[in-house]
């Protein structure tokens, strides 16, 4: 065991804080979150700026390090990478490990697959939205309904896709349709790759309830808009086919756990812990000092303790990835225990700043921009997104302890 | 930054539970219960040979020179198996006069240790069950070459056979310069020196101990007098992570028997196992103990590193003893009417790690330490970042 960093990855650490400070501004944060005078665009892909950060990063040497360095990558270790990913996480911005997709394109693309997609979204020159859940397929995902049909050396697509988060940005659509609907449910899917803006394709916004008014950046599951996708006979060739025909579930499932870990799904839980703490040290409400309540320490020890498992936690998944060994129950637990301490530090927070933390973005009167009152409507979704906190218990028993199915 | 085992690690765990399975039944737990020494000899030879009171002292006195952090997971594995021997607080006493004690005070007291003749333990708490410096009333006045001890210390572990004890007294008023404690190394078999063993909840042998005149030599002083108090500090800790460590050993064992019992039984046509609610509470008690484990791992290696852990300890004191308390009653919920009988064993592993949940420091202390700690940080705190204990 060994809970530190080396010299050389602490110096990474305060090189990469240094270079956030500079050249992370607004005027990017704000391109990258496709917001310009105030408003939405939904321009897809990147605009100049944040095309001119990523150049930036990729100088320094800091895009996919433990990459293979064919791939666009640094062919290094994955703890330097998770430290970038963390620091720029923190400021809301994705880097590093090529994103989500990335790791299941590596392990089931054909080469041209592989030497196209993953140096371009090391690069973030790609970006991916996600074609999994469906109006009748949720956590049972498998029962999904959207069918490709081979027609010739082309697919022909039809069907509805929902929650396809940044459908209205991304370049690229990674989908999961069913191929042969007389196989058992499991064994009749595949996965497809292809552009955005591949004839056919049609966006709709879906608002969440972080859209009136929008939460402020920082907050968890602070995404004002999702969307839902349609597809009326989408055209792709079968190149767009990711791995082997009908085995698409077991092909998505080998990138899935790989995405439920990481930087950003444990900051995702855990800044809210280190805000309370320094907003407690530095405020007051009114003559009341909740730094000086009995109720309040306990509380804000509580929690931190809590969010130390969540980074021990995913350190654990550093280290198993480091070592190339497989996860088996390891990714589940870490993906019901953060986003439920999450939301146990959204809810203490209310019950400590009381009905100031009621008030919203904007408000008259509001704490950090309504940042605690956002975070609220917020923290319990990422115990619903990418597979439920009930749908991970399962996966905790039956992968790493042979349970039966029910 | 690597929080799985090394292979050497690995090797001295796997060794610890293939050698505690065969030697450790849990009938041999039982009697130990009953037990007035309350540990088999058989068994205590057995581990001296494996050099386990010994592990982390350092070879020249004896011992095997291995960190801190192969005793944690020796101890885990004790833990797991319930292993009625003295190591837990033989092992605290020996490091604390290791690393605090005289030349003389090593030579004399730890190749005993090492070699299995000599089994020690620490006496801190008195009526006030809290580990603050004002605890400690006991008095030591000094009398020509002599400390005279007057008073008593409860929950002292092993004291009936521990032939050396580290007493905690008080010899001096609190003052702006120190905190008027001070440690000494008593020989249990002193003039003056009686007990009473209490009846627990683990059927552990701890005593209440009553020093009444009882001499002790100056030379037996560890550390300066009056200033022993972050002495003591640094020797509640390590007790605190290496119980800890034992406290996730037993609760890892609890857990698996459940998730072992909720496979085999059945109700309504089918494994147990097969229904949500049993299998989230499995997920659960995993979850935990891994979580309980990590943080335990985490300050073993901060203390073994030389680092700062007191707050570490804490944190893993405090998440155990809320977390593993919930896996042993998970544990019972899922057995059942049987895992409360007598004649079943899972009681065993239940009435141990509810009773260490209360030694050493309960969930509210160690919180306390910790939001006292990040509350005076200066600066931001932000996590993976050190926040040092007050």
């Amino acid at each position: 065991m060994d809970f530190g960093y080396n010299a050389e990855q602490e110096a990474l650490r305060l090189k990469v804080k240094d270079f956030i400070a500079e050249h992370v501004t607004q005027d990017v944060l704000d391109e990258m979150h496709g917001i310009e005078d105030g408003k939405e665009t939904g321009r897809r892909g990147r605009g100049p700026r944040v095309a001119e950060l990523f150049r930036k990063i990729g100088y320094q040497g800091w895009l996919g390090i433990s990459w293979p360095k064919e791939y666009g990558g640094q062919g290094g270790d994955r703890l330097s990478q998770y430290i970038v990913e963390e620091e720029f996480a923190r400021v809301g911005i994705g880097v590093g490990g090529g994103g989500s997709g990335a790791p299941t394109i590596m392990a089931a693309g054909t080469d041209e697959q592989k030497d196209y997609y993953i140096p371009r979204l090391i690069s973030g020159e790609i970006s991916l939205a996600f074609g999994f859940t469906e109006p009748q397929a949720g956590a049972d995902l498998a029962s999904l309904q959207c069918r490709a049909v081979k027609d010739g050396d082309e697919w022909v697509i039809n069907g509805q896709k929902m929650y396809t988060s940044g459908a209205h940005t991304a370049t690229h659509f990674y989908l999961m349709a069913r191929t042969d609907p007389d196989a058992p449910k499991h064994r009749g899917i595949s996965i497809f790759l292809f552009p955005m803006d591949t004839p056919g394709i049609t966006v709709r916004p879906l608002w969440t309830i972080q859209s009136d008014p929008v939460a402020p950046p920082a907050t968890t599951y602070g995404t004002a808009r999702t969307n839902e996708t349609f597809m009326e006979n989408v055209r792709v060739p079968q190149s767009a086919l990711l791995g082997e025909e009908n085995m698409g579930w077991y092909v998505g499932a080998m990138g899935l756990n790989l995405d439920r870990v990481g930087a950003s799904r444990y900051l995702i839980s855990v800044r809210r812990d280190e805000d309370i703490v320094n907003w407690v040290k530095e405020n007051q409400l009114g003559d009341l000092s909740l730094a000086e309540d009995p109720s309040v320490r306990d509380k804000l020890a509580e929690l931190w303790i809590e969010a130390q498992v969540c980074r021990l936690m995913t350190m654990r998944s550093m280290s198993i990835v480091e070592h190339d060994e497989t996860f088996t129950y390891e990714g589940s637990a870490e993906k019901v225990w953060a986003p439920e301490h999450g939301v146990r530090t959204a809810e203490a927070i209310s019950q400590m700043l009381g009905p100031y933390a009621t008030l919203l973005r904007g408000s008259h009167g509001a704490i950090e921009d309504g940042l605690y009152a956002h975070q609220l409507m917020g923290a319990f979704q990422s115990g619903i997104n990418h597979g439920s906190v009930q749908v991970m218990r399962d996966q905790v028993t039956r992968r790493g302890f042979a349970f039966p199915r029910g | 930054m690597d929080t799985l085992l090394s292979e050497e690690e690995q090797m001295v765990k796997n060794s610890a539970r293939e050698f505690l399975e065969a030697e450790c039944p849990s009938a041999l737990v039982r009697d130990m219960e009953r037990d007035e020494r309350g540990y088999p000899a058989e068994l205590w030879s057995k581990v001296v040979d494996l050099g386990w009171p010994g592990l982390a002292l350092p070879e020249e006195y004896g011992g095997s020179g291995l960190p801190i952090t192969y005793l944690g997971i020796v101890l885990e594995e004790m833990g797991r198996a319930l292993a009625p021997l003295p190591i837990h607080s033989t092992s605290v006493a020996a490091l604390t006069i290791a690393s605090a004690g005289s030349e003389q005070q090593k030579q004399d007291t730890l190749p005993g240790v090492a070699s299995g003749d000599s089994i020690l333990t620490w006496a801190f708490t008195e009526q006030t069950p809290r580990y603050t410096p004002d605890a400690i009333n006991l008095e030591a006045t000094l009398d020509g070459d002599d400390y005279v001890l007057n008073g008593t210390k409860m929950f002292v572990d092993n004291f009936v056979v521990a032939d050396k004890c580290l007493v905690v007294a008080r010899t001096a008023a609190r003052s702006e310069d120190n905190e008027g404690v001070s440690l000494l190394i008593v020989d249990t078999s002193s003039p003056g020196v009686s007990h009473i063993p209490l009846l627990t909840m683990a059927k552990d042998k701890q005593s209440e101990v009553t020093f009444e005149n009882v001499r002790v030599p100056k030379a037996n002083l560890v550390g300066e007098a009056d200033r022993g108090w972050p002495i003591v500090q640094d020797m509640i800790d390590l007790a605190t992570v290496l119980l800890c460590a034992q406290m996730v050993g037993a609760a890892r064992m609890d857990a698996d028997m459940a998730i072992e019992y909720a496979k085999n039984r059945t109700a309504f046509g089918r494994p147990i196992a097969a229904f949500q609610s049993i299998s989230h509470m499995c997920a659960d008690m995993i979850m935990w103990v891994d979580g309980g484990q990590l943080l335990t791992y985490e300050a073993l290696w901060k203390l073994d590193q030389g680092l700062p852990a007191q707050v570490e300890i804490s944190q893993a004191k405090a998440f155990c003893n809320e977390k593993c308390e919930n896996i042993v009653r998970y544990g019972q919920m899922i057995h059942g009417g049987i895992g409360f009988m007598m004649e079943f064993d899972l009681h065993l592993w239940y009435r141990r790690v509810c009773s260490w949940t209360m030694r050493l420091g309960t969930t509210y202390e160690h919180r306390a330490r910790v939001a006292a700690a990040l509350l005076a940080h200066e600066g931001k705190v932000e996590l993976g970042r050190p926040v040092v204990a007050v």
